[in-house]
């Protein structure tokens, strides 16, 4: 206890410590990842105040805010008490998953501290007002009614397309869940949640068990047996592509879920098919992207990677694979379709090679990018002209297709040396 | 006359018996080295191959990125070559000690001047199993990130650089062992530099055909009034 006790002292943030002696207990912790404008902050702020049982709730800044904004918001109501927060925020640009890792980290550790009954963290800029959405986020861990609020966004064809063909897809196979947004990043903890983590970190001596905690949230909650909600939050602003980062964007984001898949075996080897999760409000629809869809350089780096990594493949595919996906490389773009059955068994075997270290992981992840960028290439082909409902059926449709390839997983797990087909 | 050669023939022939009664234990000595030796390689080296077996070191390698070792190893077995290697150190051992053991000066100073040199051989093997294991990593990192870049010439740009490496490692290994390094140096300075101008010729006259696909995407971007990627990963 003592030796958890210390461990939560030193990861509390320096600022909200100093401040923290004025405040002996709050309700709910809310951190605020994203750089929201004064307006933003005064926007969020008076929409926390239309929580119903009057809570006492602390909201935490990381972008700097000038001592007299602080003072002025801190003046602003009795329950609520904004506080700026010292943490690195500025590497949420280059490195978003550990930035928002530690910002788990620390605000649950807070939480505990001031004996909170939920927190949550702000990450991504949303298009509609925050009175619109920060309720539906919080208000279920006042009244107690989830242990988890994972969000739910506004759903365009060609955006959060990682999570759509790879994240969600998976946690749902793995552990049957049926997340938008397994990796949030805008998640709402409760007290028993944030408890039974800090407790576990404490017995494994640090604070994720040695996993990147925003990989590990979904799966822990499903493996947990907690109480998970879904809260439609609206559409969520996105910065432009990168195509130089699609790489590095892979390894950092599946590195960790691939680390978590390890740690949680024995748990999703027993998760047969998946259920749907209670969802708070209705999603309203909203106005999807017109622009002219290209394939052709994506199906260029997919032929590319089939020409020059075929010896690293080959490590890590069976040959069956390895052949369709030569035959693949043959079609023109106006033809290029990568089946479901065929794209969820590569995520599987990549995760195995994960797994197996059968190359060096960084290696492994990034060699995957053209394999994905190829799934992009299909799927942009497929949707071109479609509507939000056809993209979703057909995602629903990918999503099945990992959960019935789930049992090749299995036995490739449990057996890798004598299962390869 | 007939006396003093037969005189000087029997000298001769006690001197020559007298040699060789010397050298016989010496060559005893020899005959039991080299037997105790090849018996002592042939037990380690079926513990060593068993060892090798056990831990399923062919599979291994060719999981680390060594699959290129099986082709030139005997009968297309890495661990059959380590534990022949083993063997044959063993009784090349042997064989050292027992010629040491005709104590004459020419065989001790012999042996002294290649046990003396053991050491550069093995920090020879070592920066040569070093550097091959760096050149494949580093042939691997530049093959991902070449084709993540859609390069047409990743390949090339993966094996140039690969064998950057290696010469470099072989180089360096051949000096470590002190075999004509004024030449070495030289070859070296040839070849790595001839490396690297075939790389920079390469990747400048592929650049050029690169250059101008990208003009001509950016002409055709411009003309097609602010074309933006609709794709959004996160």
């Amino acid at each position: 206890m003592d030796k958890a006790q210390d461990l939560q002292t030193e990861q509390l943030p320096q600022e909200p410590l100093k401040s923290l002696d004025q405040i002996e207990a709050a309700d709910l912790v809310v951190g605020i990842l994203a750089d929201l404008s004064q307006d933003g902050v005064a926007e969020l702020c008076g929409a926390l105040r239309t929580l119903q049982g009057n809570p006492k709730i602390l909201v935490l800044q990381s972008f700097p805010v000038t001592p007299s904004t602080s003072a002025e918001s801190s003046q602003e109501g009795p329950s609520i008490f904004l506080l700026p927060w010292a943490l690195q925020a500025q590497n949420l640009s280059s490195a978003p998953f550990e930035t928002v890792s530690t910002a788990y980290n620390s605000i649950v550790t807070l939480g505990e501290k001031v004996g909170a009954r939920g927190c949550c963290l702000i990450v991504s800029h949303f298009e509609s007002p925050a009175s619109h959405w920060i309720c539906q986020l919080v208000a279920p861990l006042l009244d107690g009614t989830a242990d988890f609020v994972a969000p739910r966004y506004a759903f365009r064809k060609f955006e959060g397309l990682l999570n759509s063909s790879i994240i969600s897809p998976l946690t749902r196979s793995l552990y049957g869940r049926r997340m938008q947004s397994p990796m949030g990043p805008d998640f709402g903890l409760s007290q028993q949640l944030f408890h039974t983590f800090l407790s576990g970190s404490a017995q494994n001596g640090d604070r994720s068990g040695g996993v990147n905690m925003l990989a590990a949230l979904a799966p822990r909650v499903a493996c947990g047996n907690f109480r998970i909600s879904q809260a439609y939050l609206g559409a969520r602003t996105y910065p432009p592509a990168d195509w130089t980062i699609v790489s590095a964007l892979l390894s950092q984001v599946l590195g960790p879920i691939f680390l978590v898949m390890e740690k949680t075996a024995a748990c999703w080897q027993k998760a047969r098919n998946s259920t749907p999760i209670r969802t708070l409000n209705e999603p309203a629809p909203v106005p999807q992207t017109t622009a002219n869809v290209e394939i052709g350089h994506l199906v260029n780096s997919f032929q590319l990677g089939v020409r020059d990594l075929q010896e690293i493949w080959s490590l890590v595919l069976p040959p069956a694979t390895l052949l369709e996906l030569r035959k693949l490389s043959r079609l023109a773009p106006e033809q290029f379709r990568l089946p479901d059955e065929l794209w969820a068994r590569i995520i599987y075997d990549f995760a195995l090679a994960h797994r197996l270290r059968t190359i060096n992981r960084d290696h492994l992840l990034r060699s995957l990018t053209p394999l994905y960028l190829g799934w992009v290439a299909s799927y942009a082909r497929e949707m071109e002209s479609s509507d939000s409902n056809a993209a979703e059926q057909r995602l629903e449709r990918l999503a099945v297709a990992f959960e019935t390839a789930k049992p090749y997983l299995v036995s490739r797990w449990r057996w890798p040396d004598r299962f390869n087909p | 006359m007939w006396q003093q050669v037969k005189q000087a023939l029997d000298q001769s022939a006690t001197g020559f018996m007298t040699r060789l009664a010397a050298l016989l234990p010496g060559f005893v000595a020899l005959v039991v080295a080299i037997l105790i030796s090849i018996v002592l390689a042939w037990v380690i080296g079926i513990v060593v191959r068993r060892a090798l077996i056990g831990m399923q070191f062919d599979e291994r390698l060719g999981r680390w990125g060594f699959s290129s070792a099986a082709e030139w190893s005997p009968r297309r077995s890495p661990t059959l070559l380590i534990s022949t290697i083993v063997t044959c150190a063993i009784v090349l051992t042997g064989l050292l000690i027992g010629i040491a053991a005709f104590n004459s000066d020419i065989t001790s100073s012999l042996v002294r001047s290649i046990f003396a040199y053991v050491p550069n051989i093995i920090g020879a093997i070592f920066v040569l199993v070093i550097g091959t294991i760096v050149a494949r990593f580093v042939a691997r990192s530049v093959l991902i990130g070449a084709v993540n870049l859609n390069l047409g010439y990743a390949r090339l740009l993966s094996v140039g650089t690969k064998w950057m490496v290696i010469v470099v490692t072989i180089a360096m290994a051949l000096v470590h062992l002190r075999i004509a390094p004024g030449i070495v140096e030289l070859a070296f300075g040839i070849l790595f530099g001839g490396i690297v101008l075939a790389l920079a010729l390469a990747v400048g006259l592929g650049s050029r055909e690169l250059v101008s696909k990208q003009l001509e995407r950016d002409t055709k971007k411009a003309s097609a009034e602010m074309f933006e990627e609709p794709f959004r990963h996160l």
